[in-house]
């Protein structure tokens, strides 16, 4: 018991990390000199669109948190690029037929939906799904789905501005190819990182407490971007 | 529970109390600290505790200022490698509108002393070469606030200066001394 008190701290402690961290990139969004380019735009731009969806992958948490959780018990390379590929297949999907379709969904009710998505990997990780409902739901079609919420979420950031028709398809499909690097980028980053880790003796030892945290990630985002959008005046 | 067995599966207790436990930490890290701090609303106090209410306080576009707001115009000629200084007597926080137009490329900065303290704490805000500035300025402490024109070329310049704001007098610094002038209202 005197363990799992500790660990339960360790959680607590650990919580408030991740408070600092959501704290320091306060709001996920195309911002600032990036959004006047963007609504300034008319016709093709693929390199500035490149870099701005490698900046959004980058720079984006939530989407990064849930990487983390994916790729956090997959040991072998070949496993990472194919649970990546359905997430990439994923998101490509619902971005381009977002944008194109003009589907608009509110931005916070989506992002509340990605931190959910975090909860659920966490809950998963730490085996929740095997030991309540007695089996797991098929982890690739999970992957695959929460795919294409981000992807709906990447949608509506850049719906947010008025995107011109001329040469919109190049534009968006410049900033999917963007996403992509800039996940390629961030997940290698994470993947040596937990790979350093995993051959330490902590790493099993603090999988449950490390999932238990992205858990909390999780719900903190969900619960921050639902106040956000009970809470913010409409304007 | 020891080192061994924690490598095993994590038993149904143990994972019901870290997702509950994950979801209220949660919980009370967005009522106590993001709430307050993002959206101004302090359900347990701990804002208004803390301070970080005021993080949320929006910024209120209206100021008042307790004078009538001046607006002044000059004119000045630059013979070449020419300089001459015109400063505002402003308060702290006051704001001031300006345009500047030159018939010449001239050297600036616009700079500011504050009072009492003089030149060795002077701080500039901006400077180059130009033959026209626009801006608004929001004077950061009480002294003097102004521009420092310098005619670098070989033929003279002549400069037309607009200005708007909540100063109370204008100096003027000018081959080694500096006299007081008087404001020359845009429009009466």
């Amino acid at each position: 018991m005197g363990v799992n008190i500790r660990k339960l701290l360790t959680t607590a402690s650990a919580a408030v990390w991740a408070l600092l961290v959501s704290a320091v990139a306060a709001a996920h969004t195309i911002a600032g000199s990036d959004a006047s380019y963007v609504q300034a735009i008319d016709g093709p731009a693929v390199f500035p669109f490149i870099y701005l969806g490698a900046k959004h992958m980058v720079t984006g948490y939530d989407h990064l948190l849930f990487l983390v959780g994916v790729i956090f018990f997959l040991y072998r390379p070949r496993h990472v690029v194919q649970y990546v590929t359905l997430f990439a297949v994923g998101h490509s999907i619902t971005l381009l037929l977002g944008v194109l379709a003009d589907i608009r969904i509110n931005a916070y009710l989506i992002d509340a939906i990605i931190g959910l998505s975090i909860v659920y990997k966490a809950f998963e990780n730490i085996d929740g799904f095997r030991r309540f409902l007695g089996f797991e739901p098929n982890t690739r079609v999970a992957v695959f789905v929460f795919g294409l919420f981000h992807g709906l979420g990447l949608a509506t950031r850049l719906q947010e501005f008025t995107l011109s028709d001329n040469g919109l398809v190049t534009n968006i499909i410049s900033f999917n190819i963007g996403v992509e690097i800039g996940q390629m980028l961030a997940l290698s980053a994470v993947f040596i990182l937990l790979s350093v880790w995993r051959h330490r003796a902590s790493y099993l030892r603090h999988a449950f407490v490390s999932n238990s945290v992205l858990m909390t990630g999780g719900f903190l985002l969900a619960g921050y971007q639902l106040s956000a959008f009970l809470l913010q005046p409409p304007y | 529970m020891t080192q061994a067995d924690s490598n095993q599966a994590p038993s149904p207790r143990n994972i019901l109390i870290a997702s509950a436990l994950a979801f209220i930490v949660a919980v009370i890290i967005l009522l106590a600290v993001i709430l307050p701090a993002e959206f101004g609303v302090d359900p347990l106090g701990t804002g208004r505790l803390t301070g970080l209410s005021a993080l949320s306080n929006p910024i209120n576009p209206f100021e008042e200022q307790l004078e009538v707001h001046r607006s002044d115009y000059v004119e000045f000629e630059l013979g070449p490698f020419e300089s001459v200084e015109y400063k505002y007597l402003m308060d702290l926080e006051s704001p001031l509108i300006f345009s500047w137009r030159a018939d010449g490329e001239v050297y600036y900065d616009l700079h500011a002393e504050p009072a009492g303290l003089g030149e060795d704490y002077a701080e500039s805000f901006e400077q180059g070469n130009s033959s026209q500035r626009s801006g608004s300025y929001h004077a950061p402490f009480s002294g003097i606030h102004g521009w420092f024109w310098e005619n670098r070329s070989g033929s003279t310049v002549l400069v037309r200066l607009y200005t708007a704001g909540f100063y109370q007098a204008s100096t003027v610094f000018r081959d080694g001394g500096d006299y007081e002038r008087s404001l020359e209202p845009v429009a009466k």
